[in-house]
This record gives structure tokens, sequence and C-alpha cells, in this order.
């Protein structure tokens, strides 16, 4: 993977995407290399959830061009599956019915291999065992056979990471949840994250309300509020005058947390 | 009660019989495999009032003296991208749209049902079907449909489970949604609008949901679920038929009674295992 390093994962050029009639992300640029680790940060509304939803074609773009591993994400949200694969993505939350009855395992064998049309038995002892890993790196073997709606909110990040971890990626994007999940779990989730970082060469991109992980475990910020403020190194973007710029009159909120 | 089922044992020599049968099981299956997504896709409401709209098909067809099945998957296809199309570009709710479709549809069926002389007396029939005056073409149809549905469902299986569990993570992974949900849609419409004739309008989307929500209540792992919906299916329709032809009941009634029933004891089966897991 060391390979890769360097490489330009992804770029982002004048990208502007509308809510309805809400200009939501406007004249966004920049580019993710390999290996690295980037937070987007900003005050509430400013357009981070949106941001990455438009460079995974979830949402569409007004304006504005984006690459993924060497290839045009098209206007309709098309990209080759081969780097489809490539990328995974977690959500904000998961929007599903907790009555689903999808195990764990069950779960993470959607995220192994490609979309092709395929027979549920073919491939199956490869993806299986692909999952079996997967869930033993994320440190979540144990859960494999829980339904997904009974998991708690720590159980369900290290299922999403094993997720991401059952197919070969180079790119993942996180999309974290505002507050809320300061548990003592969320430590050791970024110690984790941040080691398979390391050993599988991933690039990540990730949403993030918690300054102070960001300043421990990221090398880039992007100061997002609707347009982007500044990007750079937490030691020249996480400075209180910076801040105050980026958030504004919600800046006092995060402050104390940094 | 032997005579009852030498009756039953009679009955199941003939050949109306045995295709009613056929067809039940055929519908069963079919209903089961779609229903589990249907009833964790918010399509429930839709296939019930597809199943209402599909009288105004029907009385197409005997208006222009058309061959009523054919006029059914007609009408339904055009029903399902009509609801997609609306559905897209207003800000009212599936719901509402969906009411305001079926509820206009089945006004304006009624109305021409009461100008055709001498078809009222079939009202009761159109309601409620009839499974055992299935016809060996529409048979075949059913089978063709239910492979249909297993080839689709089976080789597009992750990106239909994907987007059962969650879009955003579905369009992320690749999958095309737009696509895959109107692929889905007029899948089931054909299937809906194929079992009216035996079901009925009233019942039809029964056959979808109650399977698969007995289903819901059993599975541990998503392939035993949708197994056991086509499963719950299959058996609710023989037993159904069975029953209507011992105790001379209607006979789609009498299938989702069955159903019901189904349903029921998993309820009671679920509540028993948790009581014991406490």
């Amino acid at each position: 993977m060391t390979s890769h390093l360097g490489e330009v994962v992804l770029w982002v050029e004048g990208l502007t995407v509308y809510r309805g009639s809400q200009l939501a992300v406007q004249n966004v640029s920049f580019a993710l290399e390999a290996g690295s680790h980037t937070a987007i940060v900003g005050p509430n509304g400013a357009g981070k959830s949106t941001l990455v939803q438009a460079i995974l074609g979830i949402l569409p773009r007004q304006c504005g061009s984006i690459g993924i591993l060497g290839e045009p994400l098209r206007l309709s949200g098309y990209l080759p599956q081969k780097v489809r694969q490539q990328i995974a993505y977690v959500p904000q939350r998961l929007q599903f019915n907790p009555a689903i009855p999808l195990t764990v395992a069950e779960f993470v064998a959607l995220g192994w291999g490609s979309l092709k049309p395929r027979w549920p038995w073919q491939q199956q002892a490869a993806r299986q065992e692909a999952v079996q890993k997967a869930l033993q790196r994320a440190e979540a073997l144990h859960l494999a056979s829980k339904l997904l709606g009974q998991l708690s909110g720590g159980e369900l990040k290290r299922v999403l990471l094993a997720y991401c971890l059952v197919w070969p990626r180079r790119l993942l994007v996180l999309d974290e949840a505002p507050a809320g999940l300061d548990s003592p779990s969320e430590g050791e989730f970024y110690r984790l994250l941040e080691e398979l970082r390391r050993s599988l060469g991933w690039a990540i991109l990730q949403v993030s309300h918690d300054l102070e992980m960001v300043s421990r475990h990221c090398d880039r910020v992007l100061c997002l509020n609707r347009s982007l403020i500044c990007q750079g190194s937490p030691s020249v973007t996480l400075l209180p005058e910076v801040l105050s710029q980026v958030y504004g009159p919600e800046f006092a909120r995060y402050i104390h947390h940094h | 009660m032997p005579e009852t089922w030498a009756r039953v044992a009679e009955l199941l020599q003939l050949p109306f019989m045995q295709r009613a049968l056929l067809g039940g099981i055929l519908t069963g299956v079919t209903g089961g495999l779609l229903g589990s997504f249907v009833i964790f896709r918010q399509l429930a409401f839709f296939s019930d009032a597809l199943g209402h709209s599909a009288l105004l098909g029907i009385v197409l067809g005997v208006v222009l003296g058309l061959n009523p099945t054919a006029v059914l998957m007609v009408f339904g296809v055009v029903f399902a991208l009509g609801v997609t199309f609306i559905l897209e570009r207003t800000q009212l709710s599936a719901d509402a749209v969906l009411n305001i479709i079926y509820s206009s549809s089945l006004a304006l069926a009624i109305i021409g049902l009461s100008l055709i002389p001498g078809y009222r007396g079939n009202l009761n029939q159109l309601l409620l079907g009839d499974i055992l005056g299935i016809s060996p073409p529409a048979l075949w149809m059913s089978g063709l449909l239910l492979l249909l549905a297993l080839g689709y469902i089976g080789l597009t299986l992750t990106a239909q489970m994907l987007l059962t569990l969650d879009e955003s993570l579905a369009r992320a992974r690749g999958v095309e949604v737009g696509w895959q949900r109107l692929a889905f849609v007029v899948l089931l419409a054909l299937v809906v609008a194929l079992s009216i004739r035996s079901v009925g309008v009233l019942l039809v989307s029964a056959f979808v949901v109650i399977p698969a929500s007995t289903a819901r209540l059993l599975g541990s792992r998503f392939t035993t679920y949708v197994l056991l919906a086509m499963g719950f299916g299959g058996l609710s329709a023989v037993l159904g038929i069975l029953l209507s032809a011992a105790f001379n009941l209607p006979s789609g009634p009498s299938i989702v009674a069955t159903q019901l029933l189904f349903f029921l004891l998993a309820m009671a089966a679920k509540g028993a295992s948790q009581l014991l897991r406490l």
C-alpha cells in the first residue's frame, strides 16, 4: 500500500451544491492524498454532510468537477464499479428500520465485492471468510450473529468499520454524528481507525464535530462554512482566531472542547 | 368430519382444484418473496392502492372487450410508472398521492360498472376473486412471474438489501437507486395485477404483506426471513384452499384467514420465547 503514498485519491474543483433552492456548498476545491486523514469541521448547517454526499454522488451537484481514483464522477452520480468498490461510506445515521431481520455478518457482507449480477451462493466461501476477517479486525467478531437493530451506538460503529474492511478500499468517507457519542469507546474507536489507516494506506475524509479528536488524529483540516474558509494542518487551522471566523457565534460552544 | 375430508380428497382429483392449488402456491410464494422487501420499503400501501385501482383496469377491459388479465397487467405497470412519476414531482406525501389515485380509480370503476348492463352481479367476484376459476394461461403467467422475481431478486440481492436498509449507503455503493426501485415496483405491479383475478382487489395486498410480516417475527437472518415469507405464502394458500373446499367457504378470504392464523401463531410464539428468556 505504501506505493500509493502521495497519490491523489480524490480531487474536488469548484464544487457548488444546492439543496432545493438553498445554496449549501459554494465553490469548494481541495485534493486528498493516499494515506492522509482529513477532517471537515464547521458549524451546524455549514454543508459538511452535503459536501461529502455530493462527492460520492449521493446528492446531485450544480457546478464543479470531482474525480476519484483517476475517474471523473459523472453528473448523474455514476462512477465505474471498480472505483466504487474501493470507496466506503459511513453515513451519519443509518436510516434503517430496526425491525429488519439482518444479522451483523449479513450486513458486513453487503460491502463485499462488486454489484455485478451474481447468485447469492456464488463466491460464498470467499465472502464469508472476508466477513469473518473484517469482523475480527474491527474487534466485533462476537457480534456476528446479532441483529443490526439490536446494536448499541458503539457496537454499530465497529460493525460499520468492518463493513469498510471487508473489501480492499482506498478511500473512506465518514460522516460523524454531532455530539452524544462521547463514550469511552470513542477513543478506542479512533485508535483502531488510526491503526488501520496506517497499515492499509486508506485516505480518510471525515466530517467531525470533535476538535480534540481532529487535533489528535488528523493531518489536515478543511474549515467549511458553506465555502471553504481555510485548509491546512491542525496546528494552523485550529487556532482560536481562525475557528471564531469559521464557526461565528457557535464558536464558544466548541472552544471549551478543544 | 371424515366425510368432509373424503369430499376434499375427491375434489383434489378434479383438474380445476389442482390448478387452484398450484395457482395458490405460485401466487403465495411470489407474494412472500416480494413482500419481504415491500414491508421494509414503505410499499405495503402501494400494493394495496394498486389492488383497489385495478378495478378500473378490469372495467376498462370489459368495456373495450379485451382480455381482462392482459389489460390488468398493462394497467398495473402504467399505475406503477404513473405513481413513481407523480411522487418525484410533487410535494405531497406518498400516502396522499396513492389515496387520491386509488379512491378516484375506484369511484370511476364503480360508475363504469353501473353502466355495463348485466355486469353488476359479478362485482362480488371482482372484489374477492376466484382462485378456483384460474385458467391454464394465467397459471403459466404466474409461474413465469415467479421465475422472473426469483431471477431478479436473486441476482441483485446485495443491491436489494442495501436499498431496503439505507438509501444513501446503497447510492454510495453504486446502486442505481432510481432504476432498481422502478424495476421492483413494476415487478410488484405485475404480480399484484396477475393475482387480482384469483384473490380479488380487496385482498390482494394481504398476499404481499401478511406472510412477510409473519416471517419477520420468526426469521433470525435475512435469508431465512425471505425463505420463510415464501414458505408461509405458499402454505397459507394450500391450507386456505383446502379449508375452503372442506367447509364450502369462499377461497380468497379462506387463504387470507389462514395467513392471519399463521401471523397470530408467530406472534404468540415470539411472545412465549421472550417470556422464557426473561
